[in-house]
């Protein structure tokens, strides 16, 4: 309703043509509309008025928009689409004009997108988005704790087959809710056997993620239920060792030497921590004790539920399960089951890596931008009388700012394509840099649409960041200077050497950011090689060797380990070997011990290592013992058990006394489980890693334990200079024990122990290139700052050499005045380096973020390169000839 | 007017309604005038855009007129055609004549 009271046009179309419309002539605008709307209404009636007015509204912001625009460009054209694209046309020209210029900033402009979209590339494909499931945010793994025994919340090898029927079988938040364990099988295809990374279902996980399978089906209720011998393969496995044969469904394959139908094909990249072979779980949930815990669940959230609901769902679980239970398995008392997207549970751990990583090439975005920027900065000057003519022939100051952005706007345009090429060479790069990092991250790296969307905001912020303070400043230059011959005067411009300076500050800080965060992570690998192990970690081999039970019944196991460790050592590579389930670099199986005398309903002792060998392990390793023995031929499996307990397990477990001849009982206290006798204490080793204290370790000898595993590491002491040359050697041994054991998983105890490092190492080797390009580019820069200061005060320094000014201090003068900003720079990178570090700190080993070593080398680095591209334009200052530098100048 | 620019399509049609109407043409009377004469429903915005445009380069002048009720208290804008526009008008008219010398308007051939 208008202010008459008579009913006016719509409200909205007053006020957007208000808004749009210029000042001058908004009365008559206004007005005319008002006054026609009226006479409409009398005429058609108000519905008719209304709907014209709105018409007019609509068609009438366009040209008043255009005109709004126009009009400090007087003349012709200046608005509209076309006005833009003439603007196009012209910046191409521009361009083309000065094709070393425009390469030069291309080319920055390429590397500077290209390494972020490289960088995003990877990140998205591994921590973003590494699965490709149709609705990753619904897929959930279910976690479990054990405060009361000293268990962690994990999600994996985590939970017990009777927790996942009281979660499948009561939960209404979750869907189809599947359990895995994972372990290896021997699988034959052309003839070789291969050792497949393989995992034991109940349930069909396809239909969990409701994704169809890529040939065939998913296993079928009746088949998980019943342990049929079927078969589902990655997509992988298919491709590489089958020839993508598309007739395979429906044939079977031999696993184990038994033969399994294969009814389906997985889709790419759904693998289940690389398992490349499905097979359903033989034995029913309810044929496990309710405390075998080394199974994972995976399930989906319920269409209406939440990841919160079914965490509430499941607390009430977890306590219905401790009221039945708590009396018979302690370990109820306070558990919890947790749900957590897969996602989520996957990328946890490299999570923050992800971030910092990208944060620093944002930081070498922005540093690129600055030099572009100082580079459009330095051409102004060159462009200054083309501008001052375009002012004087008419351009309005909104004209010419535009035709400037809009030049920017094709170079970021055409960067951001070279960056794209770039980045899609440099993928095949990242992903074996991921691979040998040995990050093991789930998903793929591929360039796509979403990565394409990402350049795209990347090349449009560049632009921005670029264009529009040297626009501005040449704007300004050009109709404040206009046609005065350039370089009349003593000075030179002023403003604009303060904005090169700010961008060398800004340069110079950006790069010691970068400098910082890399200096750091380096620091922390060298301390981390310096580590003593505390026993000669090289010339050790490992691989791994899976014994299918069935075919190696009783004591046949045993036997065959205690076989292959005496031919292995008649090998002339080798010095001696021993097999172990786990070594230094691969510790991942923790037990329970319980120390005899310990009165029951005492808090139980916290998880140790518990790690089965062969008789000579220690020896073969190199860990001393530094009380008591170690295994004999005595010990064998009918003797009574024994253990060694290393430096750290004997003070958990016998604080303050002398554990040899004490007595442990595994998972204690439990009437029916053997007691092992402390014969010896083992010198605590790095057996985590090498940045990690070393962890309690109870030995058992595996002669004793049973059956003992099927699954143990061959640890070879080798004689030759490069571990690999005894493969070979015995790869043979094993054939001749039997041909068909698969050898997987080969790698030296040295490699192994820096695995553990690699995200460390993987993110020190991009801050570190990234760093050495901030170097180069803020040397670039401060080499522009001094050779345009030497180039426009030519007279200057003519005058002072005239006056007495020698060589050297000419040349200390430039390099000063170009230390002041860098010294700017210095500071605030120091600043922001710091507080950015302390986002790695969990990473760093030895040292803080603060750590004044590597501040000091970084800084120290920095000046050294600044200086260095100071001095070599101002030794061509100190150069000049003072008759020629004041008559030319 | 600069060397080289000649008169829109458009331009010659609102100077030529200006100039009918001189000298109390205003937005709604222009418009009107344009649509009778050519039966063109030009807009309220396009119409404003191109008087300013032709003001901007002189060939218009404009004066506020009283303020009226029914137009929400809003003067109208009265726009008057210059000397200048005048020839304008007059210059574009020969061109197009020279043009057209020696054709029969209408005869659609070609």
């Amino acid at each position: 309703m208008s202010a008459d009271g008579v009913g006016g046009p719509p409200r909205w179309v007053l006020r957007l043509l208000g808004a749009v419309a210029p000042e001058h002539l908004r009365d008559g605008v206004l007005g005319d509309l008002q006054e026609e709307y009226h006479e409409r209404c009398a005429r058609g009636g108000a519905g008719a008025a209304r709907r014209w007015a709105a018409r007019q509204a609509l068609r009438s912001s366009i040209p008043l928009l255009a005109r709004r625009r126009g009009e400090h460009t007087r003349g012709k054209g200046g608005g509209g689409m076309e006005g833009w694209m003439r603007d196009v046309g012209t910046g191409i020209r521009a361009l083309v004009r000065r094709p070393g210029f425009s390469l030069a900033v291309v080319a920055t402009l390429a590397l500077g997108i290209g390494a972020n979209t490289l960088i995003f590339t990877a990140v998205d494909g591994t921590v973003l988005r590494p699965f490709p499931f149709p609705e990753p945010d619904r897929i959930v793994g279910v976690g479990t704790g054990y405060p009361r025994i000293g268990r962690d919340l994990s999600w994996f090898e985590h939970a017990s087959p009777a927790e996942y029927r009281d979660v499948a079988g009561t939960s209404r938040t979750l869907q189809d809710l599947v359990a895995f364990d994972l372990g290896n099988r021997r699988i034959a295809a052309g003839g070789v056997p291969t050792n497949t990374f393989t995992a034991f279902w109940w349930g069909d996980a396809l239909r969990t993620l409701e994704m169809p399978a890529w040939l065939g089906r998913g296993f079928s209720d009746r088949e998980t239920a019943d342990g049929d011998a079927v078969a589902v393969l990655s997509h992988r496995l298919w491709a590489e060792r089958f020839g993508a044969d598309s007739t395979l469904v429906g044939r079977t394959v031999q696993v184990n030497d038994e033969p399994y139908t294969v009814v389906g094909v997985a889709p790419p990249g759904v693998l289940f921590y690389g398992a490349d072979l499905w097979l359903p779980m033989p034995i029913a949930p309810d044929e496990f004790p309710r405390d075998r815990r080394q199974f994972q669940m995976v399930g989906r959230i319920a269409p209406g539920a939440s990841l919160e609901g079914v965490n509430a769902e499941l607390a009430e679980i977890t306590r219905r399960v401790a009221r039945e239970h708590a009396a018979e398995f302690p370990e109820y008392d306070g558990w919890q089951a947790v749900a957590r997207t897969w996602t989520d549970i996957n990328v946890a751990g490299v999570r923050t890596q992800a971030l910092i990583l990208l944060g620093a090439v944002g930081f070498l975005l922005l540093l690129v931008c600055t030099n572009v920027a100082n580079m459009l900065l330095a051409r102004a000057r060159g462009r200054r009388q083309e501008l001052a003519v375009r002012t004087a022939l008419g351009a309005g100051r909104v004209r010419l700012f535009r035709q400037l952005v809009v030049e920017s706007a094709v170079l970021a345009g055409v960067g951001g394509a070279g960056g794209l090429l770039l980045a899609a060479w440099g993928t095949r790069g990242i992903r074996s840099v991921v691979a040998v990092a040995g990050l093991g991250l789930p998903g793929e790296v591929a360039l796509d649409l979403r990565v394409l969307a990402f350049t795209a905001a990347v090349t449009g912020a560049a632009a921005l960041l670029f264009g529009v303070v040297p626009a501005v400043h040449a704007v300004n230059a050009s109709t404040a200077g206009t046609l005065r011959t350039e370089g009349a005067g003593l000075t030179p411009s002023r403003s604009r050497q303060r904005l090169q300076r700010t961008f060398v500050t800004v340069e110079v800080a950006v790069a010691l950011v970068l400098l910082v965060g890399g200096g750091l992570l380096a620091n922390t690998l060298v301390r981390v090689s310096r580590v003593d192990p505390g026993f000669d970690a090289d010339g050790l081999l490992t691989m791994r060797l899976t014994v299918p039970p069935e075919r190696y019944p009783g004591d046949a196991m045993q036997l065959f380990f205690q076989e292959l460790v005496d031919a292995v050592e008649g090998l002339p590579e080798v010095a001696s070997a021993a097999a172990t389930l786990q070594y230094p670099g691969v510790a991942f199986a923790r037990r329970n011990f319980w120390p005899e005398g310990r009165v029951e309903g005492d808090a139980p002792v916290p998880r140790t290592l518990a790690t089965l060998t062969t008789r000579d392990y220690l020896d073969v390793v190199g860990i001393p013992l530094v009380q008591g023995r170690g295994f004999t031929v005595a010990d064998g499996p009918g003797a009574a058990p024994v253990a060694v307990v290393n430096e750290s397990a004997a003070r958990l477990l016998f604080p303050g006394e002398d554990p040899v001849g004490r007595r442990i009982q595994l998972e204690g206290p439990a009437a029916d489980a053997p007691w092992f006798t402390v014969v010896g204490v083992a010198a605590d080793v790095r057996n985590v890693g090498l940045d990690t204290p070393p962890a309690a370790e109870v030995y058992a000898s595996h002669e004793q334990a049973g059956r003992g595993s099927n699954q143990l590491f061959l640890v070879v002491r080798t004689t030759v200079d490069d571990p690999y040359d005894a493969l070979a050697g015995i790869r043979t041994v094993v054939q001749g024990l039997d041909p068909e054991q698969p050898v997987y998983s080969v790698a030296t105890v040295r490699e192994r122990l820096q695995a553990r490092n690699g995200t460390q190492r993987a993110l020190a080797l991009f801050l570190g290139a990234f760093a050495a390009a901030a170097l180069v580019l803020a040397s670039v820069g401060i080499y522009a700052v001094v050779s345009h200061g030497v180039g426009e005060r030519t007279r200057e320094i003519g005058l002072r050499m005239a006056l007495g000014a020698g060589r050297g201090s000419i040349r200390g003068l430039m390099v000063g005045e170009a230390l002041v900003p860098v010294g700017a720079g210095v500071v605030a990178g120091l600043v922001l380096g710091v507080v950015a570090a302390r986002g790695l700190e969990e990473m760093l080993f030895g040292i803080t973020a603060a750590d004044p070593g590597t501040l000091a080398a970084v800084t120290v680095l920095l000046l050294a390169v600044a200086t260095t591209a100071a001095w070599l334009p101002a030794r061509r200052a100190s150069r000049l000839d003072p008759v020629e530098a004041l008559r030319d100048g | 007017m600069p060397r080289g620019e000649h008169l829109g399509e458009f331009e010659q049609v609102v100077l030529l309604a200006v100039l009918r109407l001189n000298p109390d043409g205003y937005g709604v009377t222009i418009r009107a005038e344009i649509e009778a004469r050519t039966g063109r429903d030009a807009s309220v915005g396009a119409v404003y855009a191109t008087l300013d445009r032709l003001e901007t380069k002189g060939l218009l002048d404009s004066h506020a007129g009283t303020p009226s009720p029914t137009r929400g208290g809003r003067a109208p804008r009265h726009y008057r055609i210059t000397p200048e526009g005048r020839t304008a008008l007059d210059e574009a008219r020969r061109m197009l004549d020279a043009l057209w010398d020696g054709f029969e308007p209408g005869a659609g051939s070609a």
